[in-house]
């Protein structure tokens, strides 16, 4: 990583705890990474998640040889709210609203995901009708009261919540972002009334325009709450215990980190804390290697994660959801789920064409020749019979049947399309990687980006299996194969820093806006992010606010972001780059048009000391193959292929294709035409 | 039947590949209009792109498209080559919203651009967009009392707006200038013209890869294996004819009783035939018609909920064949025949029948009715502003949707028209408009009742404020033609806007369908939309169900009893404890088995005057009794309610195990 400067780590601190800690846990694995912030060594292991996630957690730190007294920093991805949002875990939790709206959470948007099938189900609101109650209350776009609140439905509802043992509780009255005040009195009365309660008001969480979203993003906050603070609380004690000194930090996904005190209160934020990490390990790994542009291609067993940096920043989504219908609108790193992984099952459909995924063996069965009884084909099987993947996996834990793919694959794939089985084998691999190479098209090109100006950065176990053919059908002419791709999600939790979203609306055509009114709003949110920095105990010197101003044409209906810096003279340098901005994303611009604020945005960081992983003296050399194998790569049939055993690899190595490259979380192709180099950092890096 | 690979000239892999990549491609141009659109009613996607070859079949049509405009593309694209033969070129942009040519109705307004390779034409793209106003008579160009189009909206036929890569000012500003959102119409023709650039881009990408040969041969079999599967689809089924008829409300002109709209659906081998031509054999006198094209699409849409997982493309037309009957009947409407509600009329009308016919072959999926597309626009001044701006509050609702085979209808959800037709946050229409939004929340047992429920309805009620000079106008149907249950189910309720005037406590009724109604400032109205249909006897619902529901107030008690025979017991309602009564359970539906098929039977007129004496209500009405009143002045409509009967003892009555005993 980019050395900070700050705090450069001299011989004085030696005695003190020298090691970064990183443990993600995710639905099968839970994955390590310790970083020795001496050596810039990295150690990385892996852990069979456990139904009980804080013991699988110590579990893997303890796997990691690293004692908990030696650690500095611990940093958490954890998949623990997703899971409560999905399987519905969670205390009941009660919601309080303006009469009249009681069903806004459940009308949603009214939209569904699915346009032809009317049996797929949608899904239920998290706080059910019944623990939806009413208050008298009315606050107008203006932000004028036009019905106080009535106070008596206020103490009649808090009766209720109190009769039924509610204690989590959604505050969500209309126009709320623009007038909190009856949803502060509200948390007052319930407060009083319910000292134990837990109350997230909607003003609170997301001061934000747009009811539904508004309403969804609390709920999700209130029910997430009582599942997220006792277990900061369990694990925090826990590693405290262990000798652990300093204060956990956790991953959100808005690519940051936060402690346990404000994942308590935005608890909703860590919906999507497994899936930021990786897009935060493709920034920072490109960045270590030159790269301003990076796309992140994560291919794990079900599904592949595609993610994009565009000058050295990951893209933010505004809006995006566990369950489709309930968004949560915190910002969030924005990554492309497609159902193309390992796993993912090839077939041929009724009209007699070949299909991958999105269907998958997942874990049970497997692919077929996992021998776990699965006999449909998958992109492995594919893969295993084509030579491209050897007979054994996690450094010969598990063997893999080469006779069991083959079957698959003859049956279901090579005798429907009377082709021979290898070809048939081709075929399943090249549909795979043309829907990832889709998927990646999808977050690029539609976006106004052109793939060719990007590095691919693949991990995942199965990402370095494809990344090279999908770089190729792409034109991206480097792809970057981190030192283990099975565990790069965990490097990504070590190489965040606190960061907080605050924001408000802010109606205005530029031409008639305020600068001064902009500059006070952007200050009082300044002192709001500094607020929650200090609370962080981030140092003044580390803190860093970035402003922002969401514009769009009068008319339009959503909005780009523009960065500003304080003390703004004129709005016209913001105008500008809006034009440029809209040009660049939808490819065209109106610059007669009128364009209006629509809200003020700071992202608050609190900048915690780059770890720096250690560079090796590159040496060109030219390994010796561990052995060789039959592959098949093209129409040319099998070549025998030399092998390599990825830890031998030193820095300045550098591999001509066709070769296999064999590690233990991951395999990577390096196609034929292709050359692969060992990096400073051991990052393999493939020519294409 | 020929369902091997054999019949593709291009391998699986290239043909899988490219078969994607026009999915890509096509999802590609819808993200490109929606985040460029100036319209909010496309915002709200209203919207859909299709991917079209050199004759204007459509290759791809996008995934999260609007349905009402499915099966409506590849006729436009006809229409632009029809129309410009040899004058078409490279960078040319077409601008074309004819109904009559094949289209939906005026606000649904197309751009299409030819694609060029090698100066060959090979694809035309096109991006759909229903623009929130295209002039007309009357605010967002909906007229009821239109009596030809010319009082609806600007008619488009094929228009050259970009003449090789030059924006047509001129031609650009004379559409625009006869909306009354100039700015907005300029914004969404660029948007839409981008989105089919993306495609031209896009589609120019994969011939370098691939070669020309190889996409335009894509461009053939992937519509060639749409229309396989779709026959392979067919031809498991069993040959036969069925028929049914639902109805349009009225047709003002002609007096009260239902408009018919009869599907005669007969699948033979692998094809299947839509005979129309028992339709009400003129056109309607309000805007409830539909032209060949909207009706083609109710087909299709209607078709396609039995197909989910195909992707759509003329493949899918290919088995299909319809007719529509006489020229300028309700389904075959011809110039200059109103027919901006198409969607609330034949469209709606066609899914739902085909839905009831399909049930009947594949009851898996069977769904009861529907609620139907509506909109409500109040449109004025904006006192609040200085210069009391224009202001148009153009707002839908969400509703209920059929109950479906062991599964309740969908609560609060956006119609079959198009799911992705989202309700507007009344958080932003109160900043764009001075309409104060008084409550928006599902209608407890509106649903209607069944083994399976139907989704409930909404309610939405709007306080007018700050507006000069305002008019409201109001488009829907199913105010006497309810949603209907399916297999023994029970309709949900009847719909309308109720107007309170400000000072006033007298409500008034304004039915379902009318047009600039003068609204001060304090008026209040109130609008409910329509639940699903309950499918299967509802005294066969399990009462643990009932109680769930009546836990949640999805169902009151008291309709719990009447609907469902269930009797409930509320102990605590704070702690939602209610329970069953067992025996006074049992009791109830005994006596609801024994009356219920004398409910049908009983004078009108006797069961109007206990509704007007308050004994019973609309629901009452319709469900058991099945009386359509003029729900304003509770006058019996013998007509609707002859036709009602009818249709309750063919859905319901016919299936109840008590039936005929």
């Amino acid at each position: 990583m980019v050395p900070s400067g700050k705090r450069a780590l001299d011989t004085e601190m030696s005695d003190r705890p020298y090691r970064r800690m990183a443990v993600d846990v995710g639905g099968t694995f839970t994955d390590v990474c310790v970083l020795d912030e001496r050596t810039g060594a990295l150690t990385v292991s892996k852990v069979p998640s456990t139904p009980d996630t804080i013991s699988g957690v110590l579990a893997g730190a303890r796997e990691a040889g690293v004692s908990l007294a030696e650690t500095s920093l611990f940093i958490h991805g954890t998949t623990l709210a997703t899971n409560a949002l999905i399987t519905r875990k969670h205390p009941r939790a009660g919601m309080v609203t303006t009469r009249g709206f009681r069903d806004i959470l459940e009308i949603r948007r009214g939209t569904r995901d699915d346009l032809w099938d009317s049996y797929k189900e949608i899904a239920p609101p998290h706080i059910r009708r019944r623990d939806r109650l009413v208050v008298g209350e009315r606050i107008d776009a203006a932000g004028e009261v036009v019905e106080p609140l009535d106070e008596d439905d206020a103490r009649a509802v808090a009766a209720v919540f109190r009769k039924r043992g509610i204690e989590n509780i959604a505050v969500c009255f209309v126009n709320s972002f623009v007038n909190p005040a009856n949803e502060q009195r509200m948390k007052e009365i319930l407060a009083e009334e319910l000292p134990d309660a837990r109350v997230s008001t909607s003003s609170d969480v997301l001061p934000e325009i747009f009811e539904h979203e508004r309403f969804s993003t609390t709920v999700a906050n209130a029910i997430l709450a009582p599942v997220v603070g006792p277990y900061c609380e369990q694990l925090s004690r826990e590693l405290r215990e262990g000798g652990y000194g300093g204060e956990m930090l956790l991953m959100h996904s808005g690519g940051g980190v936060m402690t346990p005190r404000a994942a308590t209160r935005f608890a909703a934020r860590l919906a999507a804390s497994g899936i930021a990490a990786g897009a935060i390990a493709t920034r920072e790994l490109a960045r270590l290697c030159g790269y301003e542009n990076a796309i992140g291609l994560d291919v794990g067993g079900t599904s592949t994660d595609v993610s994009l940096v565009y000058e050295g920043e990951t893209h933010t989504a505004e809006e995006w959801y566990v369950e489709y219908g309930y968004p949560i609108r915190f910002p969030s790193i924005e990554v492309l789920t497609v159902g193309a992984g390992g796993g993912s099952l090839a077939w041929i459909d009724d009209a007699g064409s070949l299909r991958n995924g999105p269907q998958s063996a997942g874990s049970q069965p497997g692919p077929a020749c996992y021998q776990r009884g699965g006999t449909e084909p998958t992109n492995s099987d594919a893969n295993l019979l084509l030579g491209r993947l050897g007979s054994e996996l996690i450094g010969g834990a598990m063997a893999l049947d080469e006779g069991l793919a083959e079957e698959a694959i003859r049956r279901h794939i090579a005798e429907p399309l009377e082709m021979p089985v290898l070809e048939a084998a081709r075929a399943i691999v090249e549909v795979a990687n043309a829907n990832m190479a889709d998927a990646v098209r999808l977050v690029t090109i539609r976006r106004g980006y052109d793939p060719r100006d990007f590095a691919l950065v693949v991990f995942g176990g199965a990402g370095p299996l494809h990344g090279g053919a999908v770089a190729r059908d792409l034109g991206i002419p480097t792809v970057l194969v981190p030192l283990n791709p099975g565990v790069t999600s965990a490097l990504g939790c070590l190489m965040v820093d606190v960061r907080h979203d605050v924001s408000q609306m802010h109606f205005a055509q530029v031409a008639e806006a305020e600068l001064g009114e902009i500059e006070a709003a952007f200050a009082a949110l300044e002192e709001e992010a500094r607020e929650l920095l200090t609370l962080d105990g981030v140092p003044a010197a580390d803190m860093h606010f970035q402003r922002q101003i969401d514009m769009r044409y009068v008319g339009q209906w959503r909005s780009l972001s523009v960065a500003v810096e304080p003390g703004l003279g004129s709005l016209a340098e913001a105008e500008q780059r809006f034009h440029e901005k809209h040009g660049q994303e939808h490819n065209y611009r109106r610059d007669d048009a009128p364009v209006e604020i629509y809200r003020l945005g700071i992202t608050a960081v609190g900048v915690t000391p780059r770890p720096e992983i250690a560079r090796h003296q590159a040496a060109p050399s030219r390994p010796e193959p561990i052995g060789t194998r039959a592959v098949v790569w093209d129409d040319a049939g099998a070549v025998e292929t030399p092998l390599y055993w990825r830890p031998e690899l030193a820095a300045g190595a550098v591999i001509e294709g066709p070769a296999v490259i064999h590690q233990l979380d991951s395999t990577v192709l390096v196609e034929p035409g292709m050359e692969a180099e060992v990096d400073p950092w051991l990052n393999l890096r493939l020519t294409i | 039947m020929t369902t091997n690979s054999n019949t593709y000239t291009l391998d699986p892999v290239t043909f899988e590949v490219l078969k994607n990549s026009f999915t890509t491609i096509v999802d590609q141009m819808s993200e490109q209009v929606i985040r460029s659109c100036h319209s909010f009613v496309i915002w709200s996607r209203d919207f859909s792109c299709a991917l079209c070859d050199a004759e204007g079949n459509t290759i791809m049509q996008g995934s999260g498209d609007c349905a009402a405009h499915v099966g409506t593309l590849h006729f436009t694209a006809k229409a632009v080559l029809d129309y410009f033969g040899e004058d078409i070129h490279e960078g040319d942009v077409f601008v074309v919203n004819d109904p009559y040519l094949g289209g939906t109705h005026f606000n649904d307004t197309r751009v299409v651009r030819p694609i060029f390779q090698d100066g060959e034409m090979i694809a035309l793209a096109q991006a759909n967009g229903h623009w929130a106003d295209v002039g007309g008579a009357l605010p967002g160009s909906f007229n009821i009392e239109a009596h030809d189009h010319m009082a609806e909206g600007l008619r488009i036929p094929p228009v050259r707006v970009w003449s090789e890569g030059d924006f047509q000012r001129d031609v650009a500003e004379l559409i625009a200038h006869n909306t009354r959102t100039p700015g907005d119409v300029i914004g969404d023709m660029l948007a839409q013209a981008e989105a089919t650039r993306v495609a031209e881009r896009e589609i120019g990408r994969l011939t370098v890869k691939y070669g020309r040969e190889t996409v335009v041969t894509a461009f053939a079999e992937v519509q060639d294996y749409v229309e396989r599967l779709a026959r392979a689809r067919l031809a498991a089924l069993p040959d036969g004819t069925w028929e049914t008829v639902d109805y349009l409300d009225v047709d003002p002109v002609l007096g009260e009783g239902l408009i018919p709209i009869e599907v005669k659906m007969t699948i033979a081998g692998d094809t299947l035939h839509y005979d129309l031509s028992g339709s009400h054999p003129q056109a309607v006198h309000t805007f409830h018609n539909a032209t060949f094209g909207g009706t083609f699409s109710g087909v299709v849409v209607g078709t396609k909920f039995q197909m989910p997982e195909l992707p759509l493309n003329s493949g899918f037309y290919r088995p299909i064949t319809v007719d529509y009957g006489r020229e300028g009947s309700v389904v075959n409407a011809t110039w200059p025949t109103p027919v901006a509600g198409f969607c609330v009329g034949p469209f709606d009308k066609l899914l739902n029948a085909i839905g009831e016919l399909w049930a009947q072959i594949v009851p898996e999926r069977a769904m009861a009715c529907c609620f139907a597309l509506e909109y409500l626009l109040v449109g004025g001044r904006d006192g609040r502003r200085e210069g009391s701006p224009y202001f148009m509050w153009y707002d839908w609702m969400m509703g209920g949707w059929g109950a479906r085979n062991g599964h309740d209808g969908h609560n609060g959800s956006a119609p079959p028209f198009g799911v992705q037709l989202g309700t507007q946050p009344l958080e932003g229409q109160e900043r764009l408009a001075p309409v104060l939004t008084t409550g928006h929340e599902l209608i407890t047992d509106s649903g209607g009742p069944g083994t399976s429920r139907g989704g409930l309805g909404c309610i939405k009620g709007a306080k007018i404020g700050a507006a000069e000079r305002a008019v409201m106008s109001y488009c829907c149907d199913r105010e006497r033609s309810i949603t209907w249950g399916l297999w023994g189910g029970l309709p949900s309720a009847p719909i309308g806007v109720r107007l309170r005037r400000a000072g006033g406590d007298q409500e008034e009724f304004l039915g379902a369908l009318f047009s600039n109604v003068a609204l001060e400032p304090g008026d209040v109205l109130e609008r409910p939309s329509n639940g699903g249909g309950g499918l299967g006897d509802p005294l066969d619902r399990d009462p643990e169900q009932v109680l769930e529901d009546v836990v949640d107030e999805y169902v009151s008690v008291e309709r719990a009893r009447r609907d469902y025979g269930v009797v409930v017991i509320e102990i605590d309602r704070d702690l939602c404890a209610c329970e069953i009564d067992v025996e006074a359970t049992e009791r109830e539906r005994r006596r609801i088995r024994a009356e219920r098929a004398g409910w049908l039977d009983t004078d009108p007129e006797a069961v109007a005057a206990r509704y007007r004496a308050g004994e019973l209500d609309e629901m009452d009405l319709v469900r058991q009794y099945g009386v359509i009143l003029d729900w304003g002045s509770g006058e019996v409509l013998a007509k609707s309610t002859g036709q009602f009967r009818e249709m309750l003892r063919r859905r319901a009555l016919a299936y109840w195990a008590d039936a005929g005993t």
